[in-house]
């Protein structure tokens, strides 16, 4: 059970009942000035990774881009950007624009689990996602308006897909059913390939049907409800559900159906690829760029065969830009990579204030913590690379006091330059990393950092006699800041 | 098209995957995807991703060696 939970306010509730579905949304978001057409004609490259990348600058305020006009895709659309902003996500959780970081953190917090999911489930004839289905004559380039997002990628990349897949030993259980997001690289008009590695959890599914010799059946959701996007990619345990914790933080139910091949499928999403492993099939796949912003090599990798296609009318297809940061892949997983850090930290050491893990997927870590004892951050540091996310990610970690936003990092730097000392940070060799840190002498193992800039205590007499100015803060000022920025902007927020 | 842009794998590997029309149904583009390498590209591409000389070397890819293999299939074990 979560301890932060609070209830949704009005507006929240407002907002999870009015989006049932990427269009949805992107009504709302147009309506509030965060989406944005553009009908000037492109070609798929290099024009929509220039947009792209353009429109994302911005992560506080971009929007999100709809592309209706490219080349050799007459009638096609193409959106990007959906979750490029800390703006859109404030406003997909029923918050108005200007709405800071840390406090979509801490309503996230305040709807994180999966003890109470909304899920209604219609029949398959009745859902908006089967109004046209393919049983033959799959075309991938047809369908899709497909583009290379980086220059040396290998091919052309549904980058934001949300796959299901079941566990083939226990094909029953509904929250062992995985919801992820995985690269996927269209390798013929009916085939793909697909990255998972065996610690995730649609790894663990390729292995064991492999090794069982059972086909593994997929359903690749696109364009679909934006909650869902967000967490499809976060680590929720193994047994949990995607789809329980999606509806949850909504307060409003998602709506499910079964695909062709037998799994749970959002009903309103705008297309849904239902595929089978080929059984020992590997596949030369990449480079991709990747979020750490450097190109992953190329491997070879499971490869999928096509079997179904359903999608609404005039689908809209939904990718993402990721490279060199910042990118919406970041906005998309900061905050939801942030939260079960600090639900975990939270459990043993209630003196955790905010952790900020927005960077590179928490490569870079920030937590805010109330010193009990001399010394204590660094033990709640050696218990965050303890946690499943912190084992494989956080390689680099600043310990700020509770007095410190660690979302801002003006005030992260400031206690950076006063209360670091050189011979006070910590350097763990040879620990496990992610393979696809460009930073590794050896792809898999890396070392850790852990900077204390908490301030000292007793017995540490260093620094005990600076007098820290403490200039007005709190709800207050935050609220005199919101007026500052309403007038400066004219009354408009 | 003749060679790979990225493996120079003769024409006999390149398979046509795909042409792009605009509405009046004039062709815009074409896809091409190489047997060799894996490599998908049209043909409209700026030269930094569908010429070989011009791009980068270190993205080069010899369809012979050996790349490795994400999780080796279970039952060639």
């Amino acid at each position: 059970m979560n301890d932060d939970r609070k209830p949704l306010s009005a507006k929240a509730k407002e907002v999870g009942q009015r989006i049932g579905s990427l269009r949805d949304f992107l009504e709302f978001l147009e309506e509030n000035g965060q989406c944005v057409t553009w009908s000037d004609e492109v070609y798929p490259e290099p024009d929509i990774r220039n947009v792209a990348v353009a429109a994302g600058r911005d992560a506080n305020t971009g929007p999100a881009v709809i592309f209706s006009n490219i080349a050799g895709y007459p009638g096609k659309k193409l959106v990007l950007g959906v979750h490029g902003s800390f703006t859109n996500l404030a406003l997909l959780l029923g918050h108005p624009k200007g709405t800071t970081i840390k406090e979509l953190f801490y309503d996230i917090i305040s709807r994180w689990g999966d003890d109470e999911p909304l899920l209604d489930f219609i029949e398959p004839e009745d859902a908006p996602v089967n109004q046209n289905r393919l049983t033959e004559n799959f075309n991938l380039y047809e369908l899709l308006p497909l583009y290379r997002i980086n220059e040396y990628d290998g091919g052309f990349y549904i980058g934001k897909a949300n796959v299901v897949s079941r566990d083939p030993r226990d094909p029953d259980n509904f929250g062992k059913q995985n919801v992820g997001i995985y690269r996927i690289q269209v390798q013929a008009p009916g085939e793909f390939t697909l990255l998972s590695v065996p610690a995730h959890d649609m790894g663990r599914h390729i292995m064991a049907a492999e090794a069982d010799n059972v086909p593994l059946k997929i359903s690749v959701m696109l364009g679909n409800h934006p909650a869902m996007c967000m967490f499809a990619a976060t680590p929720v345990g193994y047994e949990e559900s995607e789809f329980a914790y999606a509806s949850q933080m909504m307060g409003s139910p998602l709506r499910l159906t079964k695909s062709g091949n037998g799994m749970d499928i959002l009903a309103d999403s705008e297309m849904v690829i239902e595929a089978e492993l080929m059984n020992g099939a590997r596949t030369l796949e990449g480079p991709f760029g990747e979020f750490p912003g450097s190109y992953s090599g190329a491997r070879r990798i499971p490869r999928f065969k096509i079997t179904a296609i359903s999608h609404r009318n005039d689908p809209i297809f939904e990718n993402i830009y990721i490279g060199r940061g910042w990118t919406e892949h970041d906005t998309l997983i900061g905050l939801n990579t942030s939260a079960p850090i600090y639900a975990q930290l939270k459990k043993d050491f209630p003196e955790v204030v905010a952790v900020n893990a927005l960077y590179q997927h928490g490569l870079t870590g920030i937590i805010s913590v109330k010193n009990r004892f001399a010394g204590f951050a660094k033990s709640v540091a050696m218990r965050a690379l303890g946690t499943p996310h912190g084992t494989m990610y956080l390689k680099n970690l600043i310990m700020v006091d509770d007095d410190v936003d660690p979302f801002d990092l003006n005030e992260v730097m400031w206690a950076l330059s006063t209360r670091t000392r050189a011979d006070d940070t910590i350097v763990i060799p040879n620990m496990p990393m992610i393979p696809i840190d460009p930073a590794a002498e050896i792809a898999g193992k890396g070392h850790r950092l852990i900077i204390d800039a908490t301030s000292f205590m007793p017995p540490d007499k260093l620094g005990s006699d600076s007098k820290i100015v403490t200039p007005p803060a709190g709800p207050e000022i935050d609220e005199i800041a919101k007026v500052i920025q309403l007038l400066q902007n004219g009354g408009k927020s | 098209m003749s060679l790979c842009p990225r493996c120079q794998s003769a024409n006999d590997q390149i398979r046509t995957e795909h042409k792009g029309l605009n509405a009046q149904g004039e062709l815009v583009w074409t896809i091409f995807h190489c047997n060799a390498c894996e490599f998908s590209w049209r043909d409209c591409e700026p030269a930094i991703s569908i010429d070989y000389d011009t791009r980068e070397a270190f993205f080069r890819i010899d369809p012979k060696k050996d790349y490795p293999v994400i999780m080796p299939p279970a039952q060639y074990k």
